[in-house]
């Protein structure tokens, strides 16, 4: 039977052993290492990714760390100063008590001494009062020559008497 | 510059001489007309040749082996003195082999997601096959037929027996991947697509013919030999040889994608009540 357009089947047989050949050799010798090389080069770049990103995490991880410590830090700052500022404020508290307290201890010594000061001029005074009193009324009483009864009446009346004498 | 006008002169001056001379020259007159020139470009049944000193075949077989050694001589070549070489930061030369290569492993990977180690390296080869086969008619390396004839050899593919070899293969490839994948299922489906070996085959036998004819007329005729040949030897068979490698390479691995994807059943939804 003539197959049209001189098809041979065993020329086509002969194509496919000419494409099978073709096909493994094309697929191992140059197909196959150049697909090798770019997928080993890929893994190459993967690898190198994925070593920048862990040590990105493990800078992020020491960051992150070393922000606690600081913010631990400035909290550990913000107690100490606000501890401080309570032991200053506290002392600052105590040294005005103290100091009021002194304050007053020497307002009331320095009256307790003004009030002994005042009694001892009022009992100074007093005594010279007493005393000056006493020389006048001596001198009074010591007039020889006039009867004492008179000269304490002709005081009273106002010494005119005396004054004429 | 006057050097450069000297050179320019020297240059039309060969071109006009060798015109002349092509002309003039004794015409021997044809052993077949133009049609029977044509006739036996798409049945090649006169112009045989022996083949490694058995059977008469077509030209088109021979220039398959042909290209075929050229492939392998030019891959053995690039194993064992670029790819040894081969950095990681790439040079030219081994940026466009590595492009090469990843543009197939790439379409095979993009069309047939689940199953495409095979389908990569066959689609790489039926691109290498059908881009250098196209072109090897640029080269008009020449043969002795069986009738003692000096003959062109063509391009490959423009052998019906070739074109069928390589869409029918193609074909079982496609089919060998239904069955990989959903096995007696995935015959069915390749089944399917019962037209598909004889539209891929004659699609790459009707472009490759179709640009045999055309060279086969312009050739013909002496006098069309100038400047023609340039745009209908050189940028068709360059533009023919990049389309049919893209359709083939694309239809094999997108067809080989449909039928060797599994089928997922859908659970039952139990019903709301």
């Amino acid at each position: 039977m003539q197959i049209p357009l001189n098809i041979d089947w065993q020329q086509i047989l002969l194509h496919w052993l000419n494409l099978a050949i073709l096909t493994g050799g094309l697929y191992f010798l140059l197909f196959k290492p150049v697909k090798q090389f770019m997928e080993k080069r890929e893994a190459h770049y993967r690898e190198m990714e994925e070593q920048a990103a862990g040590k990105l995490q493990e800078a992020e991880r020491i960051q992150e760390s070393y922000q606690q410590k600081l913010d631990q830090a400035g909290e550990e700052i913000h107690a100490a100063r606000q501890k401080a500022q309570l032991a200053v404020q506290q002392s600052a508290e105590e040294q005005l008590a103290q100091a009021q307290k002194q304050a007053k201890q020497i307002v009331a010594q320095a009256r307790a001494q003004a009030e002994h000061a005042k009694e001892q001029a009022m009992k100074e005074s007093q005594r010279e009062l007493k005393k000056l009193a006493t020389e006048a009324a001596e001198k009074i009483a010591f007039r020889p020559d006039e009867d004492p009864f008179d000269q304490f009446l002709n005081l009273a009346e106002g010494g005119g008497a005396h004054e004429v004498r | 510059m006057k050097q450069h006008k000297k050179g320019l002169a020297l240059w039309l001056a060969v071109v006009a001489l060798l015109l002349a001379g092509s002309i003039f020259a004794g015409y021997h007159g044809r052993t077949e007309t133009v049609q029977e020139a044509m006739r036996d470009a798409v049945l090649h049944n006169v112009n045989q040749i022996q083949f490694l000193g058995g059977k008469a075949v077509n030209p088109g077989l021979v220039s398959a082996f042909l290209v075929t050694a050229v492939l392998l001589l030019a891959a053995l070549l690039l194993r064992i003195f670029v790819i040894p070489k081969f950095r990681l930061a790439p040079g030219k030369f081994q940026l466009a082999l590595e492009t090469v290569v990843g543009l197939f492993d790439n379409m095979a990977k993009t069309n047939s997601p689940h199953r495409n180690g095979f389908l990569g390296a066959y689609i790489f080869m039926a691109g290498a096959y059908i881009f250098v086969g196209t072109l090897f008619e640029l080269l008009g390396l020449q043969a002795v037929t069986i009738g003692g004839h000096p003959i062109t050899l063509p391009a490959p593919l423009s052998d019906v027996n070739a074109a069928i070899g390589l869409g029918v293969l193609s074909y079982l490839v496609i089919l060998s991947g239904g069955i990989a994948g959903n096995g007696v299922k995935g015959i069915g489906k390749a089944l399917k697509e019962f037209s598909l070996p004889i539209s891929m085959s004659f699609r790459l036998f009707g472009a490759l013919l179709s640009g045999l004819l055309v060279t086969e007329l312009v050739y013909y005729f002496v006098n069309l030999s100038f400047i023609l040949p340039v745009v209908v030897g050189v940028l068709f068979t360059l533009l023919h040889a990049i389309i049919q490698t893209y359709v083939l390479t694309m239809l094999t691995a997108l067809y080989y994608g449909e039928v060797s994807e599994q089928e997922h059943k859908e659970k039952a939804k139990p019903e709301k009540g």
